[in-house]
């Protein structure tokens, strides 16, 4: 596999798309006060909404990003239409998680970053090179001893990567695609259920009784 | 200096009640200056229509910056204001205080539900013999609420006939949209327990109004909305005041004492202006206070002199007392019935399409239920826009992750649901608002000190919340997933946590009982008038925004009839 090469450009360069078209209304420049107190390094609490940015430095190690990228597509590869995580730029976002100031995300940061570094340990111990150049098999073998439910700080850290892996993916409009998600779009009048599905509904309502 | 306009009254707060006051009284001919605490803030201009979580920080979720997620439309607030604190007294149970410091305050991201109180909820000391009774009846409100709701735009157009749920009469109400799939299941379980469902009443309009837009379902209403479809202060009200040419608005203006006439009247107000820190008092015939139900308080208890040692308007010792929110606690469940149905938009207008009315009056009358005050119902699920949240639903999954796990999200997405009571609290010494003796905020004004104390009457509540919610998800066939535990004391929410904090200065028949008089007007200072949250006797379950908002529009008429009469 090639390298991973951040995405943050283009997910950057996504702004406000539909909203101009109906909204008529033209990016603003906001006036503010310069007293109002700011969160240390985090974006304020008074951010410009339209032109969101994440102003902390990022943390990982490029070593730390590549093994994200890997790892975020073993958890969810792509599938059809559907591109992998790692195509879309799911890797910069754990990096932006996992390196931001916010208190709730500082246990995220110690599991994640631990948790990748001894992904790597254990392929080098199984003989590989690191967990990036590990072959497929041992990729997947090691994921999927860690995906098994135990107390193991190796499984919390699963759990985690997994969690953040989902979100980054389907909070894009490719992750809408693939789950299905067809809203934020303006309508004249809402439909609701059609009557085939309202249908369903009602077979299943009465299979239990209700 | 003398001041360039000679104003008749000052409105201070351009929230819900401050809004609606300036409206009114502009629109009457008064000359009014309006002081907000915030900064500026347009709607049509700033608010994220359509983005999506992805183009966030953090996928937008919550943060000490923004504790409703990076979208809510709250400026520079939330549970803390930078530099401007509140305490909580030792030995209470903590109070959380929601503060923005924004024009519009936070009409500009509330939840929208907007029911009537009804005959029961204005005389609740004459029912069961807890609280107080309101000097007004629903009767005398009425009409009110009904001028209040054809300015507002609000769904739930039918006649439903419910006890003390009172119906809007035809013609002002628009249609709710029809239910959501989800919606549809629940109505059928709810009623299966002999509970009706009411479509919900929200501050959506759903037909185009006064240069305002229908709602087009699409993009949550807590961001604000640009084309003006949800109430917001600053884009139903604000603009018809300040195009009277009768209404001028300072902003980043913090208000913090009344200041009296040696007449005994109040001649004006002093605030700090928040950018350059200077001090400055401006004067007028009236005063209205808006500046929400406890910062209202914090400014009369403030407003100390050689005559009014206990704060202005506060002979009866009551301003800051009878502090109240409303009950709230929540459940989830997950639902086999909903997974695999077809991709639907559940959008639809933000929030819930129908909600529970209180069903249990006549058990509270025969003494059935161990707790004497009604709770509503509302409901959340669907196919909503993805968030961080979404990465729940793998621990649903039989697959772990890899091939599979994409098949799993779409099975399950859409298949949780949740509930949220949200109850009356009755009124009780152990909640008010003092001044703290010691804390001052950046400014070197007193902040505020809390008291807070649930009675039995709430604590017994939140457990048949619970309750309840447990039974229909069961009845539904679904698992509960959050919201376990049924020990009311501890389901129920902190005091202050459902934003619906009212009291402080209550209305009352009589002098020695309240503050002001059932037109908002201070029992000891003539000219000064509160129309806001604090002054609410009771905290019905019923959302306070609609009472507030139509509480103001009477009284605001009252004020602009007395000035007319000479009598201020």
């Amino acid at each position: 596999m090639s390298p991973y090469v951040s995405k943050i450009d283009r997910r950057t360069a996504l702004k406000w798309l539909s909203a101009a078209a109906v909204t008529l209304a033209v990016a603003p420049t906001m006036a503010r006060a310069a007293t109002y107190v700011k969160t240390p390094k985090g974006y304020g609490t008074d951010p410009d909404m339209l032109n969101p940015t994440s102003p902390w430095d990022r943390i990982m190690t490029d070593r730390q990003l590549q093994l994200t990228a890997v790892l975020t597509d073993i958890i969810l590869p792509a599938e059809g239409p559907h591109p992998a995580p790692s195509a879309i730029g799911v890797p910069d976002f754990v990096n932006e998680w996992v390196s931001s100031p916010y208190e709730q995300t500082k246990s995220d940061q110690k599991v994640i970053l631990e948790g990748l570094d001894w992904i790597d340990a254990e392929a080098k111990s199984r003989g590989a090179k690191g967990f990036v150049e590990a072959d497929a098999s041992l990729q997947l073998a090691i994921v999927t001893a860690i995906a098994k439910p135990d107390a193991s700080a190796a499984h919390a850290f699963f759990k985690r990567f997994r969690h953040l892996t989902l979100g980054g993916y389907y909070s894009t409009p490719e992750g809408f695609a693939d789950i299905g998600y067809i809203g934020n779009v303006p309508l004249e009048s809402y439909p609701g259920p059609d009557a085939k599905m309202k249908a369903m509904l009602e077979e299943r309502m009465k299979a239990i009784g209700i | 200096m003398k001041q360039p306009t000679p104003y008749d009254v000052i409105v201070v707060g351009s929230g819900a009640g401050g809004g609606m006051s300036a409206y009114v009284l502009a629109k009457r001919g008064l000359k009014v200056l309006m002081l907000e605490a915030g900064r500026d803030y347009k709607p049509e201009e700033e608010t994220p229509m359509f983005n999506t979580n992805a183009e966030a920080p953090l996928r937008g979720v919550s943060t000490p910056d923004k504790p409703f997620g990076y979208y809510d439309a709250t400026v520079d607030g939330g549970w803390t204001v930078p530099g401007e604190p509140y305490t909580t007294a030792p030995g209470d149970r903590e109070f959380m205080w929601w503060r923005p410091r924004m024009l519009g305050g936070r009409t500009n991201h509330w939840g929208r539900i907007s029911l009537r109180f009804g005959p029961y909820d204005f005389k609740p000391y004459s029912r069961d013999g807890l609280g107080v009774d309101w000097p007004i009846s629903y009767e005398e409100l009425a009409p009110w609420y009904d001028k209040t709701e054809k300015i507002v735009g609000i769904t739930g157009a039918g006649q439903l006939g419910l006890e003390n749920t009172p119906d809007s009469p035809p013609g002002i109400l628009h249609d709710t949209p029809t239910p959501r799939l989800h919606e549809i299941m629940m109505t059928r379980a709810f009623e299966a327990m002999g509970i009706p469902v009411a479509p919900m009443r929200a501050a959506v309009i759903q037909k185009p109004m006064d240069g305002r837009s229908a709602c087009f379902y699409a993009t949550s209403c807590g961001r604000g909305c640009s084309i003006k479809a949800m109430f917001q202060t600053t884009t139903v009200l604000i603009p018809p005041a300040l195009a009277t040419g009768n209404l001028d608005i300072i902003t980043d203006a913090m208000v913090y004492t009344v200041d009296m006439g040696k007449d005994g009247r109040a001649k004006g107000v002093t605030y700090i202006d928040r950018v350059s820190g200077a001090h400055k008092s401006v004067t007028a015939k009236a005063v209205v206070l808006a500046a929400s139900a406890a910062e209202t308080a914090r400014i009369l208890l403030n407003s100390k002199d050689g005559r009014n040692p206990d704060g202005v308007a506060n002979s009866s010792g009551t301003a800051g007392k009878y502090l109240m929110d409303t009950v709230g606690t929540d459940s989830g469940g997950h639902i086999p019935m909903l997974e695999g149905m077809p991709s639907r938009n559940d959008d639809g207008m933000s929030g819930a399409h129908i909600y529970v009315p209180w069903w249990g009056y006549q058990q509270q009358a025969r003494k059935e239920l161990p707790f004497p005050r009604g709770y509503h119902i509302e409901v959340g699920g669907g196919q909503r826009m993805p968030g961080m949240g979404i990465g729940d639903l793998a621990d649903y999954s039989d697959v772990p992750f890899g091939v599979g796990l994409r098949q799993q999200m779409r099975h399950h997405y859409g298949s949780d649901i949740g509930f949220a009571g949200r109850g009356e609290m009755i009124p009780n010494d152990d909640c008010y608002a003092e001044i703290d003796p010691d804390i001052k905020d950046r400014f070197g004004i007193p902040v505020l000190r809390f008291h807070w104390k649930w009675s039995e009457h709430e604590i017994g509540q939140a457990a048949h919340m619970r309750k309840t919610f447990h039974e229909i998800i069961d009845r539904l066939g679904g698992r509960v997933t959050y919201g376990f535990e049924t020990d009311g004391e501890k389901a129920i929410a902190a005091g202050g946590e459902i934003i619906h904090e009212v009291g402080c200065a209550r209305m009352g028949a009589d002098p020695k009982t309240s503050v002001v008089n059932k037109w908002g007007q201070a029992w000891d200072v003539k000219n000064l008038f509160i129309t806001d949250g604090a002054v609410l006797p009771s905290n019905p379950d019923k959302n306070p925004t609609l009472t507030i908002l139509s509480l103001a529009m009477r009284n605001a008429n009252y004020l602009a009839d007395e000035a007319a009469k000479g009598n201020l």
